[in-house]
C-alpha cells in the first residue's frame, strides 16, 4: 500500500496485469489471422490465375513497379485520384484494358478495342471474337467507349511493354475473382443512366454515344486525305500517334512520307506508300529503332483496301513541325 | 530552463532536418492539390503518385526526425546523464539525409516501372502506399532505428529504475524497429501483402507512434507547467496500456475487404471503437496538467502546438477514426476521400505538430533565447491548424459526394462524373493548402532564426509586446476567464456530439432511400452539419483554451517553483 509514497510506481502490478491481457489478445489476434489464409477458406490466389501465357504473379510486381497504387485504390487502399481497380478486368474485361493500357492518355475507341479482338489469348479468354460479343459480355466497356472514346484521359501514357500489358490483364483478373466480402457495394440504385447523371451533376447527360453508330459511316469524300483524316480520328490512332512529329506511344506522322526510317534491327528503310500500308497491316513486320515490338496490334483485317489508302493520303499531307 | 547535459544539443539538428523535409513534403501536397483539380499540370514530369510517394515518405520521414529530435533532447534528462555513444547519433542523422536522399530519386523510378527486382525483392522503390521506400532503404531504416533504441535504452537507468515515461519511450523505440519488419517481404498475395502492410502502418501509428507520442507530451508537459511526474505517469500508463489493448485488436479495421474473412469485421468495429478512449484520456489530462498551476504560459508556442497535437488527435484519429471504423460506415468510406480527411488530421495533427513543440521548447533553449519573440510561432500555429482543418473538411465533404457519385450512383471515373462532381471541393484543397504553406514557411522561418534574429526593439511592456496580445485577457467576450472542468468538457462533448452526427451521415448510406432511390439528402445534410460543426467547435476550443492561458500573463505572477526534479522511483 505504500505505492506512490517514496518515488515508488503506482502502476508495476497493473503494468504486469496490462503484459498479461496484451499476451491474451495477441493469441487470440494470431489465431484469427491463421484461419484467415487456411486453404480451406477457398480464396483465389495468384499463383493459380494467369492470362494466356501471362501469370498473375508477375502482374503483382509490374503494378507495384509502376506504383498504380498511388493513383488508384485496389481493395479499397492507395490514392483516390483515379477509380478502384479491384472489379477492373470484371467489368470492362481484358480487350478494353489492352487498348487502353499502351496508351493511356487517351480513351479507347470502339475501333480500338475491336482491333484488340483478334488477339487469340484474349479470345481463348473471353470467347468473344465480335465486338457485340464482347460488349455482351462486359457491358461496362461499351458504356466507356460510348461516353468517352477518342478524348483525352487524366492518365499519362506509361512507357508498359506489350508482356506488361498482359501480365497487369492477369493481375486484374486475379484481383477481380477475388472475394472481398462485397466491398466495393453492390449498386442500388435504380434510375437509368441519364438520370443518374442528372443527379450527380445536376445537368442533363450529353446523348450517349449508343445513338451514334460506333464508327460512322465515313462519306466517301471526293478527297481521300480528307477521309484518311477522319478515319484516323474514329480508329483512335492518334491515341498514340501525334500528328506532328513528336514521340508519343508510337512515332509522329509529321513529315515521316518519304523520310528514311532507322529500323531496330540496325537497318533502315524508306517511308513510301509500300512501308506505311505494311506498318498498318502488319505493324511487327518492322519496328523503328528505339520502340517496342508487339505494342500496336495488326489492322489487316480491319481497315478495307481502299481505307488503309485514305490513311496513306492523309499521312502524305502531315508535314514536318 | 538551461541545457543540462551538453549531448541534448544533438538534437538540434535533427530538428532542423525535420523543418527542411516538413518544407519539402508542404511543397509537394501544393503539387498534389493542384493535380486534383487539374490532373494535366506537370503530367509527364512528375506525374500524381510521384509526387504523392513523396509526400508520404517525407511525411513519415520528418515526423520521425522530429521524434528523434524530442527523444534526445529528453533522454538525457530522463536517464540524468549524458547520451551514450553521440557519435552514434551523428551516424543517425547522415544516414537519415542519405534515405531522404535516396528515396527522393528512387521513388520517381515508378514513372518509368522500375522497382530494381534483385533475388525476389525490389530494392529501389515498391510502390507499395506508405512503403513505398525500396528494400536498400528500408534496410538502411533498419539500422537507423536500431542505433536509436540502443542509444535510447543504454542511456536510461536499469529497468527496476524505470517511471512510466521510461517506459513509453523504451517500447516505442524498441517497436518502432520490431515493426518495421514487417515491411521488408515481398508477398505474392494480395491480401496477405495487405494484411502485413497494415502490421506497419497501423502498428506504427496506433502502436508506436501514440506510445512515443503520450510519453513525450506527457514529459513536455512536465518540464513546462512542473507538474507532478506521478500524475503524469498515471496518465502515460493508462493511455499506453488503453491504446495497445484497444489497437492490437483494432488493427482488424483495416481487414474488412482486403479478401480476408467477415469475422474480422466483428472483431474490427468492436476494439477499433475502443481506440478513442486513451486519446479521451490524454486530451483530459493535457487539461488537467496545463491547470495545476496558474503560472503564465512561458514559451506559449510550445504549449500552443502540444495543445494542437493533443485536440487534432482527438477529433482527427479520435473522432472522425471513429466514425469510419464499424463495418457499416467503412464500407462507404473505404477508398474515398473521407479517409485523407482522417489521415491529415491524425498524422500532421497528432505527430507533425509534437514534433513541431518539441521543436518550439527546445531550440530557444539550446539558442539561449528564452525571452525569444513569440508572434511569428503563433501566427504560424493558427494559419496551419486553420489549413488543415480546412483540408480536412474539403477532404470529407468531397468524400461524401464521391460516396453518393461513385458507389451509390455507381458512375465510374470512366463516365469523367466523379471528379466534376467533386469539383468544388477539389477546388478547396489548393486554397487550405496555400493558407496552410503560408503557416508552415513562418514556422521554419521562425525556427531556422530564432535567437539568431536582430531583437524587436524593446517595448514599455515587452512581455505583452512580445505575446502580441496584451489585450485580450481583458476583452469583453470572456473568453480570456479561467477554463473549468466542467467548461472543457462540454467542449469535447459538443465534439463527440458532431461526431455522432458524421457517423449517422455515413450510416444512412445503408438507407434504402439513400441506396435505392438514390436521395442524397440525409447524408449530405449529416454530413454537410457534422463535419463543419466538428472542425469549427475544433477551432473555438482552441481558441477558449489558449485564450485562458494567455489571460495569466496578465495575472500578478506567482513566485517560480523550485527547479523541477524529477523523482526516479528508486525501487518498485
Amino acid at each position: 500500500m505504500s505505492c506512490g509514497v517514496g518515488g515508488s510506481s503506482c502502476e508495476t502490478p497493473r503494468r504486469r496485469g496490462a503484459f498479461v491481457m496484451l499476451g491474451i489478445m495477441t493469441l487470440a489476434f494470431v489465431v484469427l489471422s491463421l484461419f484467415s489464409f487456411m486453404k480451406s477458406r477457398g480464396q483465389v490466389t495468384p499463383d493459380t490465375v494467369s492470362y494466356g501465357p501471362y501469370k498473375a504473379e508477375d502482374g503483382k510486381r509490374v503494378f507495384q513497379a509502376y506504383n498504380c497504387m498511388g493513383c488508384h485504390t485496389m481493395v479499397g487502399n492507395g490514392a483516390y485520384l483515379g477509380p478502384d481497380l479491384t472489379r477492373e478486368y470484371a467489368q470492362a474485361g481484358p480487350a478494353w484494358l489492352a487498348a487502353f493500357l499502351p496508351s493511356a492518355g487517351s480513351w479507347p475507341t470502339a475501333a480500338a478495342v475491336r482491333a484488340q479482338l483478334q488477339d487469340p489469348v484474349q479470345h481463348a479468354d473471353t470467347g468473344a471474337a465480335t465486338i457485340e460479343a464482347y460488349d455482351g459480355k462486359f457491358p461496362e466497356a461499351a458504356d466507356r467507349v460510348g461516353r468517352r472514346g477518342g478524348k483525352p484521359s487524366n492518365m499519362p501514357n506509361l512507357p508498359l511493354s506489350k508482356d506488361e500489358i498482359g501480365q497487369l490483364i492477369a493481375y486484374l483478373k486475379y484481383t477481380s475473382a477475388m472475394n472481398t466480402e462485397g466491398w466495393p457495394p453492390r449498386v442500388e440504385a435504380e434510375a437509368g443512366l441519364d438520370e443518374r447523371v442528372r443527379l450527380a451533376l445536376g445537368v442533363q447527360a450529353i446523348a450517349p454515344a449508343a445513338a451514334a453508330p460506333a464508327i460512322p459511316p465515313v462519306a466517301a469524300a471526293a478527297d481521300p486525305a480528307a477521309r484518311g483524316a477522319q478515319l484516323v480520328k474514329d480508329n483512335g490512332c492518334t491515341a498514340c500517334h501525334a500528328t506532328t512529329g513528336q514521340r508519343l506511344v508510337g512515332p509522329g506522322w509529321g513529315g515521316l512520307y518519304g523520310s528514311r526510317v532507322s529500323l531496330a534491327d540496325g537497318s533502315s528503310v524508306m517511308a513510301d506508300d509500300a512501308y506505311l500500308v505494311e506498318s498498318i497491316r502488319q505493324p511487327n513486320a518492322k519496328i523503328v529503332a528505339g520502340y517496342p515490338a508487339s505494342v500496336m496490334p495488326s489492322y489487316d483485317t480491319l481497315l478495307k483496301n481502299d481505307e488503309v489508302d485514305a490513311i496513306v493520303a492523309y499521312l502524305h499531307s502531315l508535314e514536318k513541325q | 530552463m538551461q541545457i543540462e547535459y551538453q549531448t541534448q544539443r544533438l538534437s538540434l539538428r535533427f530538428f532542423m532536418l525535420m523543418l527542411v523535409l516538413f518544407l519539402l513534403q508542404v511543397g509537394y501536397g501544393l503539387v498534389l492539390a493542384t493535380q486534383h483539380v487539374d490532373p494535366s499540370v506537370q503530367a509527364g514530369t512528375i506525374n500524381f503518385n510521384i509526387a504523392r510517394a513523396e509526400h508520404l515518405n517525407l511525411g513519415i520521414l520528418w515526423i520521425l526526425s522530429g521524434f528523434i529530435g524530442a527523444i534526445l533532447f529528453v533522454a538525457p534528462l530522463l536517464a540524468r546523464r549524458e547520451m551514450v555513444a553521440p557519435w552514434l547519433i551523428k551516424l543517425l542523422f547522415y544516414a537519415l539525409i542519405v534515405i531522404a536522399v535516396w528515396n527522393f530519386f528512387t521513388l520517381r523510378l515508378a514513372q518509368y516501372g522500375i522497382a530494381g527486382w534483385w533475388h525476389g525483392q525490389p530494392w529501389l522503390q515498391q510502390g507499395l502506399e506508405y512503403l513505398e521506400a525500396g528494400r536498400i532503404a528500408g534496410v538502411l531504416v533498419l539500422v537507423g532505428f536500431a542505433i536509436l533504441a540502443y542509444v535510447v535504452l543504454r542511456t536510461f537507468p536499469p529497468v527496476r529504475q524505470w517511471n512510466e515515461i521510461h517506459w513509453g519511450l523504451g517500447l516505442g523505440v524498441t517497436a518502432l524497429m520490431a515493426v518495421w519488419v514487417f515491411g521488408l517481404f515481398y508477398v505474392a498475395r494480395l491480401d496477405l501483402q495487405e494484411y502485413f502492410r497494415w502490421f506497419v502502418v497501423h502498428y506504427w501509428v496506433e502502436g508506436v507512434w501514440e506510445v512515443i507520442h503520450i510519453s513525450l507530451v506527457g514529459f513536455l508537459l512536465v518540464l513546462m507547467f512542473k507538474v507532478d511526474i506521478k500524475s503524469v505517469g498515471f496518465a502515460v500508463f493508462w493511455g499506453v496500456a488503453l491504446v495497445w489493448l484497444s489497437g492490437l485488436i483494432g488493427n482488424a479495421h483495416h481487414y474488412f475487404w482486403i479478401g480476408t474473412p467477415e469475422f474480422w469485421q466483428f472483431w474490427g468495429s468492436l476494439f477499433s471503437a475502443l481506440e478513442p478512449l486513451p486519446l479521451v484520456f490524454c486530451f483530459w489530462h493535457i487539461y488537467l496538467d496545463a491547470h495545476t498551476n496558474q503560472r503564465p504560459l512561458e514559451n506559449a508556442p510550445a504549449f500552443y502546438f502540444i495543445l494542437g497535437s493533443v485536440v487534432l488527435e482527438q477529433i482527427g484519429a479520435g473522432i472522425l477514426g471513429f466514425s469510419m471504423t464499424f463495418a457499416l460506415t467503412n464500407v462507404w468510406s473505404h477508398g474515398t476521400w473521407v479517409t485523407p480527411g482522417h489521415a491529415h488530421l491524425a498524422l500532421f495533427g497528432t505527430f507533425g505538430m509534437l514534433g513541431i513543440a518539441a521543436a518550439y521548447y527546445a531550440v530557444p533553449i539550446m539558442r539561449k533565447a528564452p525571452d525569444y519573440d513569440q508572434r511569428l510561432g503563433k501566427l504560424g500555429f493558427w494559419l496551419v491548424l486553420t489549413g488543415v482543418l480546412g483540408l480536412a473538411f474539403a477532404f470529407a465533404l468531397g468524400g461524401t459526394v464521391q460516396i453518393y457519385v461513385y458507389r451509390i450512383l455507381g458512375l465510374g471515373w470512366f463516365g469523367g462524373d466523379v471528379s466534376r462532381a467533386m469539383g468544388l471541393f477539389k477546388l478547396l484543397l489548393p486554397m487550405f493548402g496555400i493558407t496552410f504553406t503560408f503557416g508552415a514557411g513562418i514556422l521554419a522561418y521562425d525556427l531556422f532564426t530564432l535567437g539568431r534574429r536582430v531583437r524587436a526593439p524593446a517595448a514599455a511592456d515587452p512581455r505583452g509586446v512580445l505575446h502580441g496580445d496584451a489585450a485580450l485577457p481583458r476583452s469583453n467576450t470572456g473568453w480570456g476567464r479561467p477554463l473549468s472542468g466542467f467548461e472543457a468538457g462540454i467542449w469535447l462533448m459538443m465534439m463527440w456530439v458532431f461526431g455522432g452526427i458524421i457517423t449517422l451521415g455515413l450510416l444512412s448510406f445503408n438507407l434504402p432511400r439513400v441506396r435505392v432511390l438514390a436521395d442524397p439528402t440525409l447524408p449530405y445534410l449529416l454530413a454537410g452539419v457534422g463535419y463543419p460543426g466538428l472542425l469549427l467547435v475544433t477551432l473555438a476550443f482552441v481558441w477558449r483554451f489558449l485564450a485562458s492561458l494567455e489571460a495569466r500573463a496578465s495575472l500578478p505572477s506567482p513566485t517560480v517553483a523550485a527547479n523541477v526534479l524529477l523523482p526516479l522511483p528508486v525501487r518498485s
